[in-house]
C-alpha cells in the first residue's frame, strides 16, 4: 500500500462522512439544535448559582461571627458568673457600709475633738471635788 | 489586588464592582454556543458510526455537551475540541458496556414491550428529506455504510484515532489530548487503522 493510496483513501473518507453530516435529516438537527440550547441553559444555570457566592460569603461569614460570638459568651466564665454578679454587687454595698461605718468613727473623733474643752471641764472638776 | 488609599474608596469599590465581568460572560457563552453549533453534527455522526443507533448516538452528544459547558466551560477555548471528544468517547464507551450489560439481562427477562405512542413525537420526524435519491448520492450513501460497518469492526483506540485525524481533522498533539495518550500512539493506533480499513474496504471501493 502505497503512501499516495493511503492519502487518496484518506480523503476519500472524508468527504463521504462530511456528506453523510451535511445530509442530516431535519429531525436529528433539530434534536442537536435543543441539547445545544438545554446544556447552555444548564450551565447559564450553574453559572448564576455560582456567581451568587459574592453575596452568600458575606453574609454567612457575618451570621458564623454572630453565632461564634454568642457561644463564646455562653460557654466563657463571664457568662457562666453572670449570676453571681448580684452577690458581687452586694459585697461592694458591704464594703461601702465599712467604708461608712468607719468614716462615721471618724466623724465620732473629730466630734470628741471638737468637743474636748467640754471633757477638760468636766475632768477637772470631778478631780476639784464638791464645791460647796 | 487593588489598593486603596481610603477605606472609603476601598467600600466604594466593594459597593460598585465594574461591570466588565457581565459583557465577558455573555462573550464567552456566545463562543461556547459557536463552538457547539459547529461541532454537533460531527460529533453525532461519530457517535453514530460507533454506536450505530442514532437516539444512543444523541444522547451522547447532549451528555458530553451538558458536561462540557458544566466542568470546562471556563477553560481556554482551544482546549474545549479535545475535551468535548474525550467526554464523547467515555460516552460512548459507557453506552457500549450499559448494552453489553442489558443484552446480558434481557436473556434473562420477557421483552419490552414497545410503546406506540413514543412514535412521532416530534413533528419533524415525519418531514420527507428534500433531498432527491439520485443513483450518485445512493452510491455514496452505501460506501459510508461500508465504511462505517468496517469502523465499527476496528478496535476502540483505532477507531477513535481515526475518526479524530480524519473525519475532525485534528492533528496529533490535539488527538493525544483526546485520546488522553502521547503522540506516538496516535500515529500508531492511526496508521494501523488506515492500514485495516483499506485491507477491508479494497474490493468494494
Amino acid at each position: 500500500m502505497s503512501e499516495q493510496d493511503n492519502e487518496a483513501f484518506e480523503t476519500r473518507s472524508r468527504a463521504l462522512f462530511h456528506d453523510s453530516v451535511e445530509g442530516l435529516d431535519m429531525r436529528i438537527r433539530s434534536r442537536l439544535t435543543r441539547a445545544r440550547s438545554a446544556a447552555l441553559e444548564a450551565a447559564q444555570q450553574r453559572r448564576f448559582w455560582w456567581s451568587g457566592w459574592k453575596v452568600w460569603t458575606p453574609a454567612a461569614g457575618v451570621t458564623a461571627a454572630g453565632i461564634l460570638g454568642v457561644v463564646l459568651w455562653i460557654g466563657s466564665p463571664v457568662g457562666h458568673q453572670s449570676g453571681t454578679l448580684a452577690d458581687a454587687q452586694t459585697s461592694f454595698e458591704d464594703l461601702d457600709l465599712v467604708a461608712s461605718s468607719d468614716e462615721s468613727s471618724t466623724d465620732a473623733i473629730d466630734m470628741l475633738q471638737d468637743d474636748i474643752d467640754f471633757y477638760s471641764f468636766a475632768d477637772k472638776a470631778t478631780n476639784s471635788g464638791p464645791a460647796a | 489586588m487593588a489598593r486603596f488609599d481610603t477605606l472609603n474608596t476601598a467600600w466604594t469599590v466593594w459597593d460598585n464592582p465594574a461591570p466588565a465581568p457581565e459583557g465577558a460572560v455573555l462573550e464567552y457563552s456566545r463562543e461556547l454556543e459557536k463552538f457547539l453549533a459547529e461541532i454537533e453534527r460531527r460529533a453525532f455522526r461519530m457517535a453514530q458510526v460507533a454506536l450505530r443507533d442514532p437516539d444512543d448516538a444523541l444522547d451522547v452528544v447532549q451528555d458530553a455537551m451538558l458536561k462540557l459547558t458544566r466542568n470546562y466551560a471556563a477553560r481556554p477555548s482551544p482546549e474545549w475540541r479535545p475535551l468535548f471528544y474525550r467526554i464523547l468517547e467515555n460516552g460512548i464507551r459507557d453506552m457500549q458496556r450499559r448494552r453489553t450489560v442489558r443484552k446480558r439481562v434481557m436473556t434473562w427477562l420477557p421483552g419490552p414491550k414497545e410503546d406506540p405512542d413514543n412514535e412521532a413525537q416530534d413533528p419533524l420526524e415525519n418531514v420527507a428529506d428534500s433531498a432527491p435519491a439520485i443513483p450518485e448520492r445512493l452510491m455514496q450513501a452505501e460506501a459510508m455504510e461500508h465504511l462505517e460497518e468496517s469502523l465499527r469492526a476496528l478496535p476502540a483506540r483505532q477507531r477513535e484515532a481515526f475518526m479524530l485525524r480524519n473525519f475532525e481533522g485534528m492533528d496529533v498533539a490535539e488527538t493525544a489530548s483526546a485520546m488522553a495518550c502521547s503522540e506516538g500512539s496516535v500515529k500508531t493506533h492511526y496508521s494501523r487503522a488506515v492500514h485495516a480499513l483499506r485491507a477491508q474496504l479494497g474490493e468494494v471501493w
